[in-house]
């Protein structure tokens, strides 16, 4: 089967998203569904689970070579551990990798997120195909000048 | 851009490999994932600066605790001042090509520790329980002064034995099933063990299992210089975890002390590698290359023609 | 209406409205009558009992298999708890919070804990700062225990909590600091370690093997030094959160039962010293007739599970009590105003399944911790449901009706099936290798799956959606107390004596490395001003696990060879 796949399938290279939480979070329930529904739409899952510190994520994202990061969140403190997680990929050399959340994620703390640098953000009620649109959008504009 | 920008730029990707940059080395390793060939020139100078890791495969069926063997380990070469690198390889989905790679949940406490890479791999359609990458991303990381790499198979329960074709130390992991110890034991799983370790063994029916492990060891492997030990371990507390170390090291001294069945292994090994990588010459030159076209594979489709005839004419290109 | 059998008619109204005598709850039997004036009964069944195969299988109200009930005449003897969830930021902070929900009409606390005391972590753990006292109050130590309680005297009224790891022997440690004995405290918390594993913890914070010793152990220790502290074991809630049907709470819930119960008996207790003392912390989601089913299902489950497995002969033992929280996860983001119908019916299906306490949801928990206002309406729901709906007034109402029946006959079934699938491969290996969790992620793909496609329609989720929803006010607290309680914490730890406390931790590491229990070695590091996280952390090390589960920090203690 590897050895016969058509050269259309290099021409787009398998996606590696990386999925995770942060802090004390035990509301896995979320992150793994969507774990499994990406899987689904063809797409490699770095699966973290929960408990994560800022600096072992991002020493993941690092040495899993991740084309995109997922964080899912049901507790109040995402705007902290983003802005956390993000300054520590910065200062790895890894900012360029987008960021997505997750979860209970309220409409006004948008702004706020994207101007730290999240790029996409998908609160209750998201639909699959629109992760799955701004999945491979965002790694198709990363990849170019990253690559 | 030009030849030379490239050998330049190869040069410097090589220079950060062997100085220790995980970035560079993870990068390369999606290179090799994606089947990319520009990254060939590096492989082959990456690979004349192998160092000489101790280069463990450990298979097992599934829910015999591989991943919490690979953390047992690991913080135990830790304790040593001993850098490890982990290839953790997991199944991607027939149907979607995609993968759930698990593996570093119960690795997570590494994740912060610069002495340690874990990479994870979905095997991409590669049977025998390892990824289609698998011996390029060796070459990297055995480039990278790692004093010991471990790469854990795919442990879907099918026969893993491609495990032998790139680790010169193959651990298999059993743990007590239902039923009879002796009949829990895969076939083909007792010709490929260097060391075989025994999990969960406060469950009942693992000592059972331990000794008859040894029995059927003793009997096939006289004429072989080496007889697998068998161990009994936690891997979830660390129990039998030193033990199991030792064993490591001393199947690798033995390696080292030389001998023609270590010999011949290492050049079957090499021998793999080299038809592996023509079949991916191949494939690449055959039908990315050369080029079939529809109305040729149209007709031996409809028997007017045969597959054995085209499949001469494509390798007499080469 | 058929008669009733084996009970008096109905006691005059003016009898009727009663409160429960320990906790003055405020919910109460204000009517028996209808709303239209028709006189009712205790309960009602068939007129045909004796020979009625039905009145076999299930019993009355009060009878064995407690399927209709644990007590014939229900809420008339004694009204359900009303419960309101508190806790936030620091002791003191919670301890206003309680003052707070005094006033507004609930008896029955449940007090919720941080995430981090949760799981054992001290508020001074450099990884996770943003997160002490967020979303409940931040408990590190016995003196802060002791803050919390404030001026409850816990020999006299109890206080619940929402909460496993390390809850008892705070308890313990802070009421042998107020100079009450062990055996007269009261109030309740949940001992179920394994449920957290499953429940998001993981294997790396509770790994199977040890959650399932310290229940044991706790439970144990509970039960033979503080007879009247109720324990919340299991703790279904959470699984039916992580995604399990109805049948599954049963069968896992079950399953960590028998396992529980089968290595308390052998450790020289017996069941009925054991199994009066347990309660079922349950859930009721939001299709109504499945949910009584369940409730149904369960007791009756429960009873034979007893009296035949385990050879119970007190009636205590057999008639399961059971604690209620609405479905945290039936309530959605969308227009969160309708949550404010779902919990109501939820509430109700609880009272028609004959729980024994219950925490109405509020209906903004999706969006934030419960405001003031929210917790008002949770509380307004219950009260209406006590005195207007007339849902107190008869045991087991939908007892008889063909379609709950036969829903409760099938939930039953259903449940045995897949307990006796778990018991086959053995409760701490479905755990551990994860088939228990799989069987949670297959529910939760196939819901998602039917909400894809419509076959499972959530107003507001994938149909109905709102124009444009104003989004309710979002809770807020001073975090001046939390931050001074951490700094409160750090100076307790450097100000104690620390020999006194070495001693005790190594005391505890040596007992549990023994294998013994360790809970009195827990409860006296605590009264040393030991903090949870170094409390626990030793009985991890002792286990063969690491000191601090997120392997950030290293244990301040030598433990020796």
């Amino acid at each position: 089967m590897s050895d016969l796949s058509s050269p259309a399938d290099r021409a787009s290279p398998t996606i590696r998203c990386l999925l995770g939480m942060l802090g004390t979070d035990v509301h896995n329930k979320g992150i793994r569904t969507l774990a499994q529904m990406l899987r689904d739409h063809g797409i490699e899952i770095i699966y973290l689970g929960e408990h994560n510190t800022c600096e072992g994520m991002t020493q993941a994202i690092i040495a899993e070579d991740a084309d995109l990061v997922g964080l899912s969140y049901s507790s109040s403190n995402y705007l902290d551990y983003t802005r956390q997680l993000i300054d520590t990929m910065r200062e790895q050399g890894v900012g360029d990798v987008p960021v997505m959340l997750g979860g209970l994620i309220h409409p006004e703390d948008s702004d706020a997120l994207r101007q730290m640098g999240v790029s996409g953000i998908f609160g209750p009620g998201s639909k699959i195909e629109d992760i799955l649109d701004f999945i491979h959008r965002a790694v198709g504009r990363a990849d170019e000048p990253a690559r | 851009m030009s030849q030379l920008a490239d050998k330049a730029k190869g040069d410097k990707l090589v220079g950060e490999v062997l100085a220790g940059s995980i970035r560079t080395a993870s990068r390369l390793i999606s290179r090799a994932e994606a089947c990319d060939s520009s990254i060939t020139p590096i492989l082959k100078q990456l690979f004349c600066k192998a160092g000489d890791p101790v280069l463990l495969g450990i298979t097992g069926p599934p829910g015999a605790g591989k991943s919490t063997l690979v953390n047992q380990l690991i913080q135990h070469y830790r304790k040593h001042d001993k850098c490890v690198a982990v290839l953790a390889v997991d199944p991607s989905s027939p149907f979607s090509g995609g993968a759930i790679l698990g593996d570093r949940v119960r690795m997570n406490q590494h994740a912060a520790d610069p002495g340690v890479f874990i990479r994870s791999m979905a095997s991409r359609g590669q049977l025998g329980g390892l990824a289609k990458a698998t011996g390029d991303a060796l070459s990297i990381l055995q480039a990278m002064n790692f004093d010991v790499i471990i790469l854990e198979t795919v442990g879907v329960g099918q026969s893993e034995v491609e495990i032998v074709r790139h680790a010169s130390s193959v651990l298999v992991l059993q743990m007590p099933g239902a039923g009879d110890g002796v009949q829990s034991v895969k076939a083909g799983i007792l010709e490929i063990g260097d060391i075989y370790a025994v999990n969960k063994s406060d469950l009942p029916g693992a000592d059972k299992l331990v000794t008859s492990l040894r029995e059927m060891l003793q009997l096939s492997s006289k004429m072989h210089p080496w007889l697998p030990p068998v161990v009994a371990i936690q891997a979830n507390t660390g129990a039998g975890i030193d033990r199991l170390v030792q064993h490591i090291g001393e199947h690798r001294d033995s390696i080292r002390s030389g001998g023609e069945v270590h010999a011949s292994r290492a050049r079957e090994r090499v021998r793999y590698r080299v038809v592996e990588i023509c079949r991916q010459l191949l494939n690449e030159s055959v039908f990315s290359g050369a080029g079939v076209t529809d109305t040729q594979l149209s007709a031996i489709a409809n028997h007017q023609q045969d597959p054995y005839t085209l499949a001469e004419k494509l390798v007499g290109v080469l | 209406m058929t008669k009733p059998k084996g009970n008096k008619d109905c006691e005059a109204p003016s009898e009727q409205v009663r409160k429960d005598s320990i906790e003055g709850v405020k919910v109460a039997l204000s009517r028996t009558k209808t709303w239209g004036g028709m006189e009712t009964r205790e309960f009602y069944s068939s007129p045909h009992i004796d020979s009625d195969p039905y009145h076999a299988k299930n019993g009355e109200p009060g009878q064995y298999p407690y399927t209709r009930g644990i007590r014939p005449s229900l809420y008339r003897k004694r009204m359900w708890t009303l419960r309101n969830i508190v806790g936030y930021g620091s002791p003191e902070d919670t301890c206003e919070g309680i003052r707070e929900a005094l006033r507004a009409g609930t008896a029955g606390i449940n007090v919720v804990i941080d995430a981090l005391s949760q799981q054992s972590i001290d508020p001074d753990h450099p990884a996770f700062g943003v997160e002490v006292g967020a979303e409940g109050c931040s408990l590190p130590s016995a003196r802060d225990m002791q803050r919390l309680l404030g001026d409850i005297d816990i020999t006299r009224s109890g206080v619940a909590f929402h909460s496993t790891m390390m809850t008892y022997p705070l308890v313990a440690a802070a009421a042998i600091r107020q100079g009450k004995a062990l055996d007269r405290i009261m109030g309740s918390h949940m001992p179920d370690h394994l449920q957290l594993n499953l429940s998001g913890w993981g294997n790396e914070l509770v790994p199977a093997d040890l959650c399932h010793k310290t229940s044991v152990d706790c439970i144990e220790y509970c039960i033979r030094n503080s007879p009247k502290w109720a324990l919340g074991f299991p703790q279904g809630y959470d699984l039916r959160e992580r995604g399990l049907p109805p049948h599954g709470e049963i069968a896992v819930g079950m399953a960590i039962v028998n396992k529980t119960l089968e290595d308390l008996l052998e450790r020289g207790l017996s069941i009925d010293e054991v199994a009066p003392n347990l309660a079922w912390v349950s859930s009721a989601d939001i299709d109504f007739f499945e949910e009584v089913a369940k409730f149904r299902a369960l007791r009756r489950l429960w009873a034979r599970t007893m009296k035949e497995r385990f050879g119970a002969r007190n009636e205590r033992s057999m008639a399961l009590r059971i604690a209620c929280h609405t479905a945290g996860n039936s309530l959605v983001y969308q227009q969160p105003l309708n949550n404010l119908a779902r919990a109501a019916i939820e509430s109700l299906a609880a009272l028609c399944g004959g729980v024994q306490s219950l925490e109405t949801c509020t209906y903004d928990e999706p969006v934030c911790i419960p405001t003031a206002e929210a917790r008002e309406l949770a509380t307004r729901t219950q009260q209406i449901l006590a005195n207007e709906v007339g849902a107190a007034r008869t045991a087991d109402p939908l007892g008889g009706s063909y379609y709950v029946e036969a829903l409760t006959d099938r939930i039953e079934e259903e449940a045995r099936a897949t307990l006796s699938k778990l018991e086959e491969i053995g409760l701490l290996e479905a755990i551990s290798n994860g088939t228990i969790e799989q069987i949670c992620d297959q529910y939760n793909m196939d819901v998602e799956r039917e909400l894809q496609q419509h076959e499972r329609v959530i107003v507001g989720v994938n149909a109905h959606q709102p124009e444009q929803v104003e989004q309710p006010e979002r809770f807020t607290f001073d975090r001046s107390h939390t931050e001074a309680h951490i700094r409160r914490f750090i100076q307790m730890k450097r100000e104690r004596n620390q020999e006194a406390l070495h001693d005790r931790i190594i005391t505890l590491y040596q007992v549990a490395k023994q294998g013994g229990n360790f809970h009195q070695a827990m409860i006296d590091a605590l009264l040393s001003d030991g903090s949870i996280g170094e409390v626990w952390g030793t009985v991890r090390v002792a286990h063969g696990y690491s000191y601090d589960p997120f392997n950030v920090i290293q244990t301040p203690f030598v433990y020796g060879a």
